[in-house]
């Protein structure tokens, strides 16, 4: 039966039911305090090395979220570890948890629609998200200010702010997976096996394997700085396929005003420097060029976010509810 | 027959003898000399005085003779030396000389008059004579004079001007000589002794010889096109020389390139031409005619000019020209240096432009694009599978 009227009626209902639901849940609550503990953990062995380390820095504030303490990763790549975890946490049983205690058709039976219900689901999730990445980041700038004892720049603001939202992107990104595996599969186990399977084989196998399923596509000699660039490149477009290095990509472009291509990181690991002749090394690039330097991952992020939806929402409207 | 060989070179010889004698020895003065160059002198009371002798032996054998200083004035002391020490008397060999001083402490309360000296040197066979005139002067005038030998120079304000100068001692006594000159405000002088490069205040010059020295002139680099006078003047006791000089100086132009109100930064988009405006002032003194501006910059990038070339800067003018720089398709956000020269026959200064280059941001509205194209599919789907 074709719906009438708004697809949105009941949205917010469903949205406020559902944060509800997450804000007092169990579950919830052990994420979080994993999160906030390990993220504090980690940004304050950070601030240690900081204080050692670098006394002059201007971009001095965005290095609470990229250097790594003494043992510990660094505060973004506990990020990209850990999001994932979080967003399948909150998703992989949103939609089969109302099959298996039958309470789905009596929620439709109500004046909402299906795709109201959908999207509720999904806002009530990734709000709930957005609450705590906010709140961790809010976190994280205060512990700063005191233990650094200086506030940070406009421009360092807007770049941590602009790292924030590429962080509740990717936080959708999984969460959109999460749903997708709870729509197609009826048991919430099954979904989060398989969801959990997937983020292991993006974060831990993917990397491994990446240069193996790259290789055919490489040429073997490298002789000239290009053909170097070159096989960089198309190592990274098979590495894209994971999210996780999509935005550690984003992330190490926007936090470091001084890099300039995403290349530079990987140039720096072999232990070699990107130097473009004539250009002045070291001078920063303004946020919105090194938004642009990034632009095509933050595209792909979101679009693939949306698409993961769309798939999970036809998938949804097509299946029979009233069994 | 051998002997009439030996026969004939010893008379070749005793013809070639003769010969090779005479330039010391005319043929028909024989005998010893004492001799002076100036057997009559002026010298200062209080004061000690030297006279150069010479014992001259021609054609004579050797012979040791005594000598002797007589008609001393009560006071005085009259000592003859050779070699640097006191002598009593001499041996010059044939055809050849010694050298003997005559030196004269007079003592400072001396009357003041001419007394003769005579000196003797007596041998077992002949005595010569020599009689000395000592004049007293109670004060013998120094004097000097001083002569450049290019009094006018010419040459920019950047350059320094030498002059060459002689001085010459006129008077009886080594004087010790003090250098100066006078100079216009700001000028630099100082001299050196020939190719030395030690500056010197003050040189010694022996009687009757001539110095040079080198008198360095360095104009300020501010020196207006213009002739200036120099005068050199130096001075030992009493005695003045001066010598007038000129330099002449011509102008010389001196770029200087700046951005407009001084800034020397710039934005340019990648692949997009960009105008900077660069204004070139002439702080120098005189002109600076065709003007040529070039630019380097990073590889792929353009620098070009409009106009290429200024005909004429006049001092402390300026003249504004648009640079056009084009970075290369390719170039990676960031800032890069770009330096732009100008030069004027022999002048030429530069200066870094800091090149901001943006990328386009094309790339990020066609982003957009995607994510619309994603949203559209997604109201699509809302659209066609929407249902109760």
């Amino acid at each position: 039966m074709r719906r009438e009227g708004s697809a949105f009626a009941g949205l917010g209902v469903v949205t406020l039911k559902e944060l509800s639901d997450h804000m007092t849940g169990m579950r919830m609550i052990v994420m979080e305090w994993l999160v906030v503990l390990l993220a504090l953990g980690v940004v304050y062995t950070g601030i240690q090395q900081i204080r050692q380390v670098s006394a002059e820095d201007p971009f001095l504030f965005l290095r609470l979220f990229t250097r790594a303490g003494e043992g510990l990763p660094s505060f973004v790549s506990v990020l990209s570890f850990l999001v994932p975890l979080v967003a399948i946490g909150i998703g992989f049983d949103l939609v089969s948890s109302e099959r298996s205690q039958r309470t789905l058709s009596r929620i439709l039976s109500q004046p909402i629609y299906r795709d109201a219900l959908l999207f509720g689901k999904y806002l009530g999730g990734l709000i709930t998200i957005i609450i705590m990445l906010v709140a961790l980041w809010l976190l994280v700038i205060g512990l700063g200010i005191l233990t650094l004892g200086l506030p940070p720049g406009p421009e360092e603001v807007a770049r941590a702010l602009a790292m924030l939202v590429v962080t509740i992107v990717y936080a959708g990104v999984w969460l959109g997976l999460a749903l997708l595996f709870s729509i197609v599969f009826r048991s919430p186990a099954t979904a989060a096996f398989v969801a959990l399977g997937l983020w292991l084989f993006f974060t831990v196998l993917w990397p491994l394997l990446a240069p193996y399923a790259a290789a055919p596509f490489v040429s073997e000699t490298v002789q000239t700085p290009g053909d170097l660039l070159t096989q960089i490149s198309v190592l990274q477009a098979f590495a894209r396929v994971s999210p996780g290095s999509l935005f550690g990509e984003i992330v190490g472009v926007l936090l470091d005003p001084t890099v300039r291509s995403t290349q530079q990181p990987l140039l720096a690991s072999l232990g070699l420097v990107l130097l473009q002749p004539g250009s002045i090394p070291g001078a920063p690039l303004p946020l919105v060029q090194s938004l642009l330097v990034v632009w095509p991952q933050i595209v792909a992020m979101i679009a693939g976010a949306i698409l993961l939806f769309v798939i999970g929402y036809v998938t949804f409207q097509r299946q029979e509810v009233r069994a | 027959m051998r002997y009439r060989f030996i026969a004939a070179l010893v008379a070749f010889a005793a013809l070639l003898a003769p010969i090779a004698r005479a330039e010391d020895a005319p043929k028909d003065v024989k005998g010893i000399y004492l001799m002076s160059d100036y057997p009559a002198v002026t010298v200062r009371p209080g004061e000690t005085s030297t006279v150069n002798l010479k014992l001259q032996n021609y054609a004579l054998a050797p012979e040791r003779l005594t000598l002797s200083v007589a008609d001393v004035p009560s006071g005085w002391t009259a000592t003859l030396m050779g070699g640097g020490q006191p002598i009593a008397a001499a041996m010059p060999a044939t055809n050849s000389s010694v050298s003997l001083e005559l030196r004269l402490d007079v003592p400072k309360n001396a009357t003041v008059g001419t007394q003769t000296l005579t000196i003797k040197a007596a041998g077992g066979t002949t005595t010569v004579q020599l009689p000395i005139a000592i004049t007293l002067a109670k004060d013998l005038p120094a004097k000097l004079t001083l002569t450049p030998q290019l009094p006018e120079l010419r040459g920019n304000s950047k350059s320094s001007f030498e002059f060459q100068l002689g001085i010459k001692n006129d008077s009886g006594k080594k004087l010790t000589v003090s250098l100066s000159a006078q100079t216009p405000q700001y000028f630099d002088a100082s001299f050196t002794e020939g190719y030395g490069s030690q500056e010197l205040n003050a040189v010694p010059v022996d009687p009757g010889q001539t110095k040079n020295v080198k008198l360095k002139v360095t104009p300020p680099n501010t020196a207006a096109a213009g002739s200036y006078k120099v005068e050199a003047r130096v001075g030992a006791e009493d005695a003045v020389a001066t010598a007038d000089l000129t330099m002449d100086i011509t102008g010389q132009p001196r770029l200087d390139i700046s951005g407009r109100e001084g800034l020397v930064s710039a934005h340019a988009s990648a692949g997009k031409e960009t105008s900077i405006p660069v204004v070139i002032t002439n702080t120098g003194t005189a002109a600076a005619e065709n003007v040529e501006l070039t630019g380097s910059a990073p590889s792929g990038w353009k620098v070009t000019f409009d106009p290429k070339t200024i005909d004429r800067i006049a001092p402390n003018a300026n003249k504004e020209v648009q640079a056009l720089i084009t970075p290369t398709e390719k170039a990676i956000a960031g800032d890069y240096m770009t330096t732009i020269r100008a030069s004027a026959r022999g002048e030429s200064a530069n200066t870094t432009f800091r090149v901001t280059v943006t990328t386009s941001t094309m790339w990020g509205i066609a982003g957009i694009g995607i994510i619309g194209i994603a949203l559209l599919v997604m109201v699509g789907a809302v659209a066609r599978f929407g249902r109760r």
